[in-house]
């Protein structure tokens, strides 16, 4: 920690650091208000998948990134999963040195364009800000400038690629394409070794791909970042599913020496009550997956999707936010949040509570389901919810909701996507007796370096933490690279 | 050969002795067990609706402490009491399941509902499972000042389970009501197959060392049984139902005067924690040797010759005879 500090002190003293901060008095910095995203019309994106936010532009990032005052201890750097050098990068863009801001987030993050897109920033390095923290003001759009220098760097046409180290011959496997695969893959890559990811789905990107829809993070800024990661050496399996196509025997056999799991939490729960067996309901996880990755809103493709008129997604998370702005995208007349607390209590961001709001989304909250009903054909049509009321406080501190005997009522409804959470993809637990799992049937690994208790196999990311962020299954991912290198070069010595 | 079988909510028991909700009866080897040792029937270990939400918390608590575990904007986390409980219900589920593919005895499922809220979809789960029975442990919290009408919840809830369920259902009532006669007067005419009396609460205690609260004894008391024995002589011939004698228990005797009062089955738990579940069988054949020197051959011959109509002395059930006894009044 202190090689850090001393590190950050340096950089920070740097002539080109000491200009920009003299250039400007801090007063004025201050007195700056923050600048607001710009976003599309509500009524004419929530018709397409066009991106909600539309980035920054020049002057306006410059704008913001005076704001900063290039604080000798950065704290908003703490609140950072991969601890991205975040004065750095900022100071690089006040200077506009936009390339050298982009390689500063790829010093220690593989994924900036989508981090600066779906990263919750405002309960991590925004919430520890020093505008936040001590002035008790906004703080510096610091997820805003990440996007965009790192748009700016993809459509300059001269991406930056990390130099790698010459090949050191040992093979390293990656379950899952998802963001840790893709952040171990790129760290251990850059260190020499021979990296294959192997990716049960046709496309890899994990859930950047499936589940977040283009509206939010266009596949094609995924895609480039995988090409990055392609032109850097490393080696994308599709359609491979550890585990069943082959057991990590199988390629312990082939010569892998250590293995990575970042299979996520794909495993969608439900409610269990009367009628979910219907047709017509579906988890999130389905719906999305089949929308934003298998083209299921195109009659054209094989596996079409219902298009709801009457879509009602219960749950009220971001990946409830998710499927119900896609519903609405794709021509529901009454697309409903149905959801047992308030807004308050809502796990989703504020922002995509936000934009779900001026989209037209209707939010039934205090309301659960009940029941759902079938027509003659199987075909969900109506579904019995239950008024709730707030009671005491659970042990997560919010208030725990509260049937309302007798208040029972009935919505139609067409579709029903249920969004109350996932569990760990159970394969690689499974095909592995000896493997220590929670008793949420998360992979259970030391702290520093992601060790499970098979020693040659690591973990992170979802099926680690049983449903997370991208960025911190990113800093998982490079916690995990960091501990192979240390087992490989010990194994290999 | 005597013939001890009886009839107790419409199902067919070789004998009148039902292992009550407990441990030994939460898996299926100790089931088995049970069975082989001569059970009549076994009612599984309540799944109770306060433990599955205690579960839950605890689950949130753990999860927030765990580094690893993601607990902002877990959509997971968010539902965990639906999960937890979605979870403890399958595997009673299960337990039914297999409990009814390894043992011929009847299996009676038990909830203990503090609520109907969500309860009477899953009785409907435990119809399907298999289960012979379904015995309803509501415990209404005498502390809680919310409910007013006791008497009126507990009805709305057998309502809305009778409505979801055609399997055969009892309810295990404790003794605290203000009008026990038209509370169990009432409640046999909802349509409940049968009604077990009675529940016992939990016995706190105090640590007179520690100054702290502790659980008190956990086994029934052998004087215990006289309430049962008390309600079961007065309305055996009164109701349309079943009746279960529970609570105190311990002996054969007792077992004879609960069925002479007119109840079609007991139900042990304390006497096989301390006896051992061989005592079945001890039970079963004191039965037998004491309706031998009574000349009695079947069960049904002496099951209610002592309840309040057929007793030479009817008023000695009544509460107002034992107090003029002590009172000295004749």
């Amino acid at each position: 920690m202190e090689n850090i500090a001393e590190y950050l002190k340096q950089e920070r003293s740097q002539e080109w650091r000491e200009e920009i901060r003299k250039s400007m008095k801090s007063k004025d910095r201050t007195s700056k208000v923050r600048v607001h995203m710009p976003e599309e019309d509500p009524i004419e994106r929530a018709k397409s998948n066009i991106e909600v936010n539309t980035g920054l532009t020049v002057q306006m990032a410059v704008e913001e990134a005076q704001r900063c005052l290039d604080c000798p201890d950065p704290t908003c750097m703490q609140g950072c999963p991969v601890s991205i050098n975040i004065p750095k990068f900022v100071k690089y863009i006040e200077k506009q040195d936009f390339a050298m801001a982009a390689r500063t987030l790829k010093e220690t993050n593989a994924l900036p364009a989508v981090c600066g897109r779906v990263c919750p920033q405002e309960i991590q390095c925004e919430a520890s800000c020093f505008y936040t923290l001590k002035l008790k003001k906004t703080p510096v759009a610091i997820g805003n400038l990440e996007r965009f220098a790192a748009d700016w760097e993809r459509n300059s046409g001269a991406m930056y690629t990390p130099e790698v180290a010459p090949p050191n011959g040992i093979k390293v496997a990656v379950i899952g394409s998802g963001p840790s695969g893709l952040a171990v893959a790129g760290d251990l890559i850059k260190l020499g070794y021979s990296v294959s990811v192997f990716e049960a789905l046709h496309e890899p990107g994990g859930v950047l791909k499936y589940g977040i829809p283009e509206f939010r993070l266009p596949n094609e800024i995924v895609d480039v970042e995988i090409d990055n990661l392609k032109k850097m050496g490393v080696e994308f399996i599709n359609n491979f599913v550890v585990g069943k196509t082959a057991t990590i025997e199988d390629l312990k056999e082939e010569g892998y020496q250590a293995f990575y799991a970042g299979s996520g939490a794909g495993l969608p729960n439900f409610m269990n009550i009367p009628g979910e067996n219907a047709n017509g309901i579906m988890s999130s996880n389905e719906y999305l997956t089949r929308v934003n990755l298998m083209n299921a809103a195109d009659d054209d493709y094989d596996t079409p999707v219902f298009l709801g008129k009457n879509v009602a997604v219960i749950g009220g998370g971001n990946t409830a936010m998710d499927s119900v702005r896609t519903a609405k995208r794709l021509g529901a007349e009454r697309a409903m949040i149905i959801y047992r607390r308030t807004i308050e209590e809502m796990p989703a961001r504020v922002e995509e509570i936000k934009h779900a709001q001026e989209e037209g989304i209707e939010f039934l909250n205090l309301n659960s389901p009940v029941e759902y009903f079938a027509d003659k054909k199987g075909r969900v049509n109506k579904m019995r919810v239950q008024k709730m009321e707030l009671g005491e406080p659970d042990a997560s501190g919010r208030r725990r909701p509260v049937p309302i005997e007798g208040s029972e009522y009935e919505i139609e409804t067409d579709l029903v996507i249920v969004s109350v959470g996932v569990s760990p993809n159970p394969l690689i637990p499974q095909s592995l007796p000896g493997l220590d799992v929670s008793r949420w049937g998360t992979i259970i690994v030391d702290d520093k370096d992601m060790q499970s208790s098979i020693p040659e196999l690591f973990a992170g990311g979802d099926i680690v933490r049983g449903g997370a962020t991208v960025i911190l299954a990113m800093g998982d991912g490079r916690n995990a690279a960091a501990g192979i290198h240390k087992y490989l070069q010990n194994k290999n010595k | 050969m005597m013939d001890l079988t009886t009839n107790y909510l419409g199902l067919n028991l070789k004998n009148p002795i039902v292992v009550g909700s407990c441990n030994l009866t939460s898996s299926v080897s100790e089931i088995k067990k049970l069975e082989k040792n001569g059970a009549g029937a076994i009612v599984l270990k309540s799944i109770f609706e306060e433990e599955i939400l205690m579960d839950a918390e605890s689950q949130l608590r753990e999860a927030k402490e765990n580094k690893f575990i993601y607990d902002q904007y877990s959509e997971t986390l968010d539902y965990i009491d639906l999960h937890v409980k979605e979870e403890r219900l399958s595997n009673y589920i299960q337990l039914i399941k297999n409990a009814k593919k390894e043992v011929l005895i009847p299996v009676i499922a038990s909830v203990n509902c503090v609520s109907s809220a969500e309860w009477t979809s899953f009785a409907k789960r435990i119809e399907e499972a298999g289960a012979d029975a379904l015995e309803l442990n509501i415990s209404l919290s005498p502390t809680d000042l919310e409910i007013r009408d006791f008497e009126s919840t507990i009805k709305e809830i057998i309502q809305k389970v009778l409505a979801q369920v055609s399997i055969p259902v009892a309810v295990k009532i404790n003794n605290s009501f203000t009008h026990m006669a038209r509370t169990i007067l009432d409640l046999s005419e909802t349509g409940i197959a049968g009604l077990v009396l009675f529940n016992r609460a939990y016995a706190p205690d105090i640590d007179i060392n520690t100054f702290e609260a502790v659980q008190g004894r956990s086994f029934s008391s052998p004087n215990g049984y006289a309430e049962p024995l008390r309600w079961i002589a007065l309305f055996s011939d009164k109701v349309n139902c079943s009746l279960a004698a529970s609570s105190g228990i311990h002996t054969t005797e007792v077992i004879i005067k609960q069925i002479l009062a007119g109840a079609d089955v007991v139900q042990v738990v304390s006497v096989l924690y301390e006896q051992g579940i061989e005592h079945i069988h001890v039970l079963l054949s004191e039965i037998e040797k004491w309706m031998n020197e009574k000349g009695f051959s079947s069960l049904e011959q002496f099951k209610g010759k002592a309840s309040s109509k057929n007793a030479g002395n009817p008023a000695v059930f009544e509460r107002i005879q034992f107090m003029k006894h002590f009172a000295g009044i004749n």
